[in-house]
């Protein structure tokens, strides 16, 4: 079967064909896009996007989101991934419930938080019931920033920590128990084995995951839309505004190429910062 | 039933050669063991028999039609896997029937071929079963049965019994044998066992390093190796090789004195049995290091000349260890090897 | 472990499964309880009465059904390309051995690494010039775009847990190539090829940027919910949020044992 040389080549053509039409050639469109001006190639995009009143809100709202989300997701995550190491009767169960959010779209998840915060909401209703508050408050308008920031928060953080939790599970499933048996024959504590033996050995997972989960985060957009309106601007929410409503599809070409590179940016940073010491496996 | 000619096959992969011009013909009829230890090429050589690898170079010629270009299902074969390969969305039936349903036999005679190997492999009130429902040792007689249902001119089987327990596999050793030689095909058996490669064949062809360095009857390759290596890899525990001194063309063993072949000069290698070796009261000195008692003999570790030499006595010789002891080596079965190159001497 | 630690253990899991859960019961309660239900305050926890008005007043809403019906179209496209593209590659990736195979799998996990939606904006134009804007054809394809990796990878995984021996059997036994593959591989894959096909449908069903883009009389759900997000009654953005939901919570309940087993998590 001489001819099997061919083969899989074949088998990855219309794949790779694809990609390469339906990804790669928007890349390099976008940034084409980005660097075009009415005469030639220049940054006006660029400066346009900068010298609009919502830039710098957005770059702080949206780096604010990402930096309080990811390490609180990557937290629950890990904690939910080691308790799920200990349940023993009805681990299926939990996983599918755990595991639930990865099939709602932020959208969605963006609506459901919608109706417990919002002013005839369920939180106001449990608060109301309770007695700490005498008439329905509103939580998410302009006036209350912080409140808003946080209701997106706990809304980003139902929706997706189930994708690192996932990822992490994954990884805690190739780290073998001896290990952490060694360690504890020895005289660790749980904490300290958790430290010094598990965290360790989950470093390439916990690589993975950041990277995937912080790729996504920058591209927040329907819970943030749902849940804050216009009151809450991110980079992606002004590339989308740029593009449907202004249609001046430069400018958003150019908010979606400082997306990329912020994206890019952090990606490298974790393969870097979570890079494998020398000796460690990689 | 057919001849199995493989003519110099030589396989590679890239630059790392794994078959090194390979030669050996299968009487008609016969039952070859290609024997020898991981990584030796014997399953390389068995799936270019069947067709499954291309040889980088060579021929191989079955009932005396060069098959060497041709797919497995052109080359009248049939093949047992070593995980088995049983098809797990049909039953044992549709698996043991799928070679003759593939050849677009009548109905009739697949039922008759099917009902006849299955009760050959004892399995005829498993054939409306599930492969998941059915133990290793189950799964394996189907892969058994549904190669011998399409009465093959030849059968080839990849180490089929490393999988089970040591127990189920000496059973199914017995029970493959007597099947096999009733039907009488011509057989290739790839094992690494060298008690199983005893056991089951007429032949056995040794395999080191990508060549057959031996293929003899059973008895020959046991008590006539031709290389160090052979001598080490078939019998268990195995043979011992002491590196001894020719002076005058006499080598000493304690206090006997032994005539080497004419070739051996400046050092020569001793092969001896462990079983070949009897206490006596003069002769060459074994300390004794370790006494296991194995139940139906002792087997004694220790070091003689200054080398390590193992040592089989009947159960109830009395010995122990720190003792030294004389042995005598029987002498029709003793083996010289050269020093160097480790073949044997020719007397 | 003590019992102390055990209980809060419990409890904690308890808490974080409640977590989950209780903000779909909510959009349930939301869609399903009535109108009372929606504009009530307090509201109650239990639907007063079991109605599908919102339902019918939801569907009744000026473009959901067609929208629907157009989020359907688009997913079973996506589904579809994602099968046909993704499949043969993710066999070549666990059935050959080729130089190259590791830098296309790289590749593909590359995409992943960068906002895929994003790219609906260069798209966009690119559609206008083709014919392609405003149509599910469109919007299919660059869900096809998101879903391929996984499509690839899992289908990969899918192969590769078909041992070769069972083909190489079926090559031994009478069977051709193709032969083998359609009596052996394919009905031994069709369970997991059935999840990615799902796992595609959820995720051109869920997207909402890039369907928002590129569409506009012929939107997808997630574009249309978005665009009337502000003006729609409350009903109807519970009824929506419902109606997003539950296809996708079941259809990851049928496929998530693919899910793991392409992300390595044995289930005990």
């Amino acid at each position: 079967m001489g001819r099997r040389h061919l083969a899989p080549y074949l088998l990855i053509a219309p794949s790779l064909l694809f990609l390469l039409l339906l990804f790669f050639v928007p890349l390099i469109q976008t940034i084409a896009l980005a660097f075009q001006t009415g005469s030639g190639i220049g940054l006006g995009n660029f400066n346009q996007m900068v010298g609009d009143l919502d830039f710098i809100t957005a770059i702080k709202d949206t780096f604010a989101l990402v930096i309080v989300v990811v390490p609180l997701q990557l937290a629950l995550a890990l904690g939910m991934a080691m308790m799920l190491r200990k349940v023993r009767f009805g681990r299926d169960l939990v996983l599918w419930i755990w595991t639930i959010p990865l099939g709602i779209s932020d959208l969605a998840a963006g609506l459901a938080w919608l109706s417990i915060l919002t002013e005839r909401g369920y939180l106001n209703t449990v608060l109301f019931h309770l007695g700490l508050i005498p008439r329905p408050e509103s939580w998410l308008t302009y006036e209350t920033p912080t409140a808003l920031f946080f209701a997106i928060v706990i809304a980003e953080l139902w929706r997706a920590t189930a994708i690192v939790f996932v990822i992490l599970v994954a990884g805690v499933q190739l780290v073998p128990a001896e290990y952490e048996e060694a360690a504890s024959v020895f005289g660790a504590t749980s904490w300290q084995r958790f430290r010094r033996v598990t965290l360790p050995l989950l470093r390439p997972s916990i690589q993975t995951a950041l990277i995937l989960r912080t790729v996504l985060a920058f591209e927040i957009f329907a819970v943030v839309l749902a849940i804050g309106g216009t009151n809450f601007p991110v980079l992606i929410s002004q590339a989308f505004i740029w593009q449907n409503q202004n249609q001046v599809y430069g400018v958003a070409a150019a908010y979606a190429v400082l997306i990329m590179a912020i994206t890019l940016a952090a990606t490298l940073f974790y393969l870097l910062a979570l890079r494998p010491r020398a000796g460690e496996p990689a | 039933m057919a001849e199995i000619r493989i003519e110099r096959v030589v396989k590679s992969f890239g630059v790392v050669t794994v078959l090194h011009d390979v030669s050996l013909v299968v009487a008609d009829g016969n039952f070859v063991a290609l024997l020898g230890p991981s990584g030796c090429g014997k399953t390389t050589l068995l799936r270019i028999i069947a067709g499954l690898e291309t040889q980088t170079a060579g021929k191989v010629l079955i009932g005396g039609r060069d098959v060497s270009g041709l797919p497995p299902r052109a080359r009248g074969l049939a093949m047992v896997f070593q995980n088995y390969a049983v098809f797990p969305h049909m039953t044992v039936r549709e698996n043991v029937g799928f070679g003759l349903t593939m050849a677009r036999a009548d109905a009739n005679r697949i039922t008759r071929q099917t009902e006849r190997a299955a009760r050959l492999m004892h399995i005829e009130m498993l054939l409306d079963r599930y492969p998941a429902q059915l133990s290793g040792g189950q799964r394996q007689r189907v892969a058994v049965a549904r190669a011998l249902a399409v009465e093959p001119a030849v059968l080839l089987m990849d180490e089929p019994l490393s999988n089970l327990d040591a127990l189920l596999r000496l059973e199914m050793r017995a029970e493959l044998k007597s099947v096999l030689t009733e039907a009488g095909t011509t057989t290739i058996y790839v094992t690494h066992d060298q008690t199983e490669a005893m056991g089951l064949a007429d032949r056995i062809a040794v395999m080191h390093q990508g060549r057959i360095v031996q293929e003899a009857v059973p008895t020959e390759v046991y008590r006539r190796p031709r290389s160090v290596f052979v001598g080490g890899f078939v019998g268990s525990p195995p043979m011992n090789f002491l590196r001894l001194p020719v002076q005058h063309g006499v080598v000493r063993l304690g206090s006997l004195e032994l005539r080497p072949p004419a070739g051996a000069d400046g050092t020569v290698m001793l092969g001896v049995r462990p079983e070949d070796l009897a206490p006596v009261e003069n002769g060459l000195d074994f300390r004794v290091q370790v006494v296991e008692p194995l139940g139906s003999h002792l087997l004694l570790t220790g070091t003689a000349e200054g080398q390590p030499l193992r040592v089989v006595v009947p159960p109830d010789t009395v010995v122990r260890a720190g003792e030294t002891i004389a042995l005598r080596p029987d002498l029709a079965h003793i083996a010289w090897m050269h020093p160097e190159s480790g073949e044997a001497l020719e007397p | 472990m003590k019992p102390i630690k055990r209980a809060l253990f419990i409890a904690g899991v308890v808490l974080l499964c409640a977590w989950t859960i209780v903000p779909i019961y909510l959009v349930a309660l939301g869609g399903l309880g009535g109108e009372q239900v929606v504009y009530a305050w307090p509201k109650p926890f239990w639907p007063l009465s079991w109605s599908v008005h919102n339902f019918s007043a939801f569907l009744a809403i000026q473009g959901i059904w067609p929208a629907m019906l157009t989020s359907v179209e688009v997913a079973a496209l996506c589904m579809a390309f994602s099968i046909v593209l993704g499949a043969p590659a993710g066999y070549a990736l666990a059935r050959y051995a080729f130089s190259g195979a590791n830098t296309y799998r790289l590749t593909i996990l590359l995409t992943r690494a960068f906002p895929v939606g994003i790219l609906a904006l260069p798209l966009a134009v690119s559609y206008v010039r083709l014919g392609l804007y405003d149509t599910p054809l469109g919007v299919a394809l660059i869900h096809t775009a998101l879903a391929l990796p996984f499509a690839v990878l899992i289908t990969s995984s899918l192969f590769l847990g078909i041992p070769r021996e069972l083909e190489e059997a079926a090559w031994v036994f009478g069977c051709s190539g193709f032969g083998a593959f359609r009596r052996v591989v394919l009905p031994l894959a069709l369970p997991g090829v059935a999840a990615t096909a799902i796992f595609a449908f959820v995720i051109s069903w869920n997207e909402v940027f890039a369907a928002a883009v590129l569409t506009v009389r012929h939107k997808t759900l997630t574009a249309f919910l978005l665009s009337v997000l502000s003006e729609s009654p409350l009903q109807a953005q519970f009824a929506g949020g419902f109606l997003l939901i539950v296809p996708s919570v079941i259809f990851i309940f049928l496929v998530r044992r693919y899910l793991f087993a392409m992300w390595g998590i044995a289930s005990r």
